[in-house]
């Protein structure tokens, strides 16, 4: 009889908050509230942390293998894992006798580093780089956009620097609900005295803060923040020693901003002028500046252009490499960063190499016992389900993601995933996903494993067993390194555990070489990447001395206003956009079973302006249904000024993506989330 | 001393994971968050009067103050007949139908014998809920307001209540 109680990682956002499970003879029995010495939450937490705990012995638990069994409405029936895993080879290895590149697999944000790192591996040498995950839906732009302007794609600065900081920028982003203890450290900013900045179509939460609200049209980010580098060259308040040693590109940039005036601007975005005008001058005269931006950022066709343009505002204010200042992309999933980092990319090997790169890509080969590895990029999450829907794609292997409700255009993925001849989805509850799967195996969540989370500031942090899987529930790693054994792989090996595959990862990453288990276990506190040797401290800052790019400076790079994909006309005369609410989280796989939140954060809902519901006879709590060309989604009706007239928003987390639009960004293929064009009836 | 609960106007987010967290304490939550005019959010739990008027009223004398100067209710004593609740200003006292008493904010009585924070105090991201001395906590606001005068002569834009004194900031 033992009571435990256990230093894991949140598992919602990517903020990295430290989470204490309290146990009892291995059953989970509650979250530990109490104010403790580690960053980067000391103790507090949001709603979702205050009750994770609650779904780990849900009933819905996947506690068994499970086969389909019969055609149509989805049955299935228990297996043995033996039986389990012989089926998935079976299937797996005549795909991989005729084409592998007619696997995919996906890997999951929400699963530790080690996992991670074994997905991509075994895809890799099941010979396709068909892997991914949804950092694609959501800071793909992020990680393709700062690779060309700084050289890196990462947060650069931790998130104490924001109390360092005399501005700070949120564009695209809502922390107060996204990630509210990172609305700790903005507060503490403003009480020193700092400026806070939100830029946003929507009055959200954050905005109750803000020194300075821009609410500009959804889609015009490239446009309003050229026009606050516009106003910041044109009035020569650009840091010039910063942009002259460390940057190339100034005379492009300049040209390029000319016809970004305040007066342009504002018939773009729809933000006074004169706001624009004085909001440059304040952050850019601040001296210390930082800029935050999520997912209404990069959800665009222009996610690459959006995240460029920001980066030329920091480089241009001299704003990064330094303390208080920084680039903050807030992650939304507790191992988003860490995903990246192992490479569960299409095109992105462990490490940020390029598959495209011969001499980087072999050495990888080389470390894991193989001659080459596959050279082509493979397909992103979105490209998979073109590529099912069109038979290109034959069998699928889902680990901890529910594209059933997360990706864009929803009927199309419904079809795609029906098309499959196989797959496989390896989850802790029977998702949407789930309801198309051959084979379901169980896994263990969270708290129910060890292993590496890596946060949205680069925080590298061990996660400890606080309690037992229910049933035969399986860590990820184990059931990958059993796969990967009995599929035969070329250079698979046999892992022992976490520690096993993380010294794997000191070898193959460079950016975690000195990051290893034993030091990880000793320091709760986590270890800052890049870490070089088992001897280095971390590093808290990037880009201090210079960039990593060939010749250490960072580009600036011009980047012209571009348009949605799709806009309103006289059939679909309202702009669509998604947003999050607080208490839920996601596909609501977990959230959704959590009654404390049930209960606060009831059902579906769309947010619709007091003008326009007056138009259409709509009140609060009317039943309404949103179309699209895509899709109808029905939900109930809050009427608020939070919107202005012409925006519909909905909270995605209870399947509204069968409306959204899955037109991509060229360069990063993130589907365009955040504008289409929608009408509104009443139900009745 | 007497120790409270403060709530730091202004600064609550209305994320309501006080809520969440008393609900996991107590099995229902003793907390609650209102939010106001879609401009802000004030949470608010039992203010443990100083001259608290559920004390005087309660027939059994079910309800106490504690060392702390927290309002603390017995179960065994109190019969559920509400007294307290219609007293109160703030309509905190809530009848706990299943064991048929009233129930409240005990400030996390248990927990503070543990010496730890209550749990709303211990989880709210915003630290609009503090928790200690009252004469503490007053300073620490002072405090606060000294230093925000300070930032803001230094950065030239005086507060309304300065100016009107016949302040200047520096000019930019």
């Amino acid at each position: 009889m033992s009571e435990r109680i256990v230093p894991t990682v949140c598992p919602f956002c990517g903020f990295g908050c430290r989470l204490f499970v309290k146990s009892f003879n291995g059953v989970p029995v509650g979250i530990e509230y109490v104010r403790h010495d580690l960053p980067p939450n000391y103790g507090r937490l949001c709603p979702k942390g205050a009750s994770a705990a609650d779904f780990l012995r849900h009933p819905d638990r996947l506690t068994k293998p499970l086969k389909r069994v019969g055609e149509g409405e989805p049955r299935f029936r228990e297996i043995s894992w033996s039986e389990a895993i012989r089926e998935i080879v079976e299937v797996f290895k005549k795909i991989r006798r005729d084409d592998p590149n007619a696997a995919g697999f996906l890997s999951s944000a929400k699963c530790t580093n080690e996992e991670n790192y074994l997905m991509q591996k075994l895809a890799r040498l099941f010979g396709t780089n068909n892997v991914d995950h949804c950092a694609r839906l959501c800071h793909a732009p992020t990680v393709a956009g700062l690779l060309q302007t700084v050289g890196a794609g990462a947060q650069t600065n931790p998130f104490e620097d924001i109390l360092k900081t005399r501005a700070i920028f949120v564009i695209g982003y809502n922390p107060a609900e996204s990630h509210p203890v990172v609305m700790n450290y903005i507060l503490r900013a403003k009480d020193a005295g700092a400026k806070l900045i939100v830029a946003d179509p929507r009055r959200t939460r954050t905005t109750w803060f803000a020194d300075y609200f821009l609410q500009f049209r959804p889609g015009t980010d490239v446009a309003l923040l050229n026009g606050l580098a516009h106003v910041i060259v044109r009035d020569e308040l650009y840091d010039r020693e910063f942009v002259s040693k460390r940057t190339v590109g100034f005379e492009e940039l300049r040209q390029a901003l000319a016809r970004y005036t305040p007066e342009y601007v504002e018939k773009v975005t729809g933000v006074p002028a004169r706001l624009i005008e004085e909001v440059a001058r304040v952050f850019a005269t601040a001296g210390r500046g930082i800029i935050m931006w999520a997912m209404g950022l990069t959800q665009h066709t222009t996610g690459t252009d959006n995240v460029i343009a920001a980066s030329n505002l920091m480089l241009l204010c001299g704003y990064i490499g330094k303390e208080g200042c920084g680039i903050y992309p807030m992650r939304g999933q507790n191992n988003v960063q860490g995903a990246c980092d192992m490479g569960a990319l299409a095109n992105l090997l462990p490490g940020y190499r390029k598959v495209v790169d011969d001499a980087k890509r072999r050495e990888v080969a080389k470390l894991w016992g193989v001659e080459d590895l596959p050279s082509e990029p493979g397909l992103t999450v979105v490209e998979m389900m073109h590529a099912a829907a069109s038979g290109k794609l034959r069998a699928m292997y889902i680990m901890g993601e529910n594209p059933a409700v997360s990706d864009p255009n929803l009927n199309h993925v419904y079809e795609a995933l029906e098309k499959l001849e196989f797959l496989v989805v390896q989850d802790i509850f029977p998702t949407e996903t789930a309801r198309f799967a051959d084979i379901i195996l169980p896994a263990a969540a969270w708290a129910e494993k060890e292993g590496s989370f890596t946060s949205t500031e680069r925080r590298v942090q061990w996660s400890f067993k606080a309690c037992d899987p229910p049933g035969e529930a399986k860590p990820d790693w184990l059931i990958l390194t059993i796969v990967g054994k009995e599929l035969g792989l070329p250079g698979w090996r046999e892992y022992s555990g976490p520690e096993d595959v993380l010294r794997e990862i000191n070898e193959v990453v460079p950016q975690y070489r000195g990051i290893t288990p034993e030091r990880l276990k000793k320091n709760l506190e986590g270890i800052f990447w890049p870490c070089p040797s088992p001897d280095h401290p971390g590093t808290k800052r990037l880009h201090v001395e210079r960039f990593p790019t060939p010749d250490g400076k960072a580009r600036l790079i011009p980047v012209e206003y571009r348009p949605p994909a799709e806009l309103p006309d006289d059939e679909y005369p309202f702009i669509l956009t998604t947003c999050r609410i607080v208490g839920m989280y996601h596909t609501n796989t977990m959230t959704g079973r959590i009654p404390s939140l049930v209960k606060r954060w009831i059902g579906p809902y769309a947010e619709i302006n007091p003008s326009d519901a007056e138009k259409l006879g709509i009140r609060s709590g009317d039943r309404i249904v949103i179309e699209t060309r895509r899709g109808r989604y029905e939900c109930v009706a809050k009427v608020t000024n939070s919107v202005p007239p012409g925006i519909i928003a909905v909270p995605w987390h209870w399947g509204a993506n069968v409306l959204t639009n899955d037109a991509l960004d060229p360069v990063s293929k993130i589907p365009e989330y955040k504008v289409c064009a929608c009408r509104v009836v009443k139900k009745g | 001393m007497a120790k409270r609960i403060l709530i730091n106007l202004g600064r609550c987010i209305y994320c309501r994971a006080c809520e969440v967290a008393c609900e996991h304490v107590h099995g229902r939550s003793r907390i609650r968050v209102f939010e106001y005019a879609e401009i802000m959010a004030i949470p608010l739990n039992c203010r443990h009067c100083e001259k608290a008027p559920c004390i005087e009223v309660c027939p059994t004398r079910a309800l106490y103050k504690d060392d702390d100067g927290a309002v603390v209710l017995q179960p065994l004593k109190c019969i559920g007949c509400m007294m307290c609740a219609i007293v109160c200003p703030f309509g905190v006292p809530e009848l706990d139908e299943s064991n048929k008493i009233m129930a409240k904010c005990d400030l996390c009585k248990s927990r503070r014998e543990r010496g730890e924070l209550p749990a709303c105090v211990t989880v709210c991201p915003a630290d609009a809920l503090v928790y200690g001395d009252v004469e503490e906590l007053m300073v620490e606001k002072k405090k606060l307001v000294v230093e925000k005068v300070v930032t803001s002569l230094r950065e030239g834009t005086v507060p309304p209540f300065l100016a009107s004194m016949g302040f200047v900031g520096k000019s930019r």
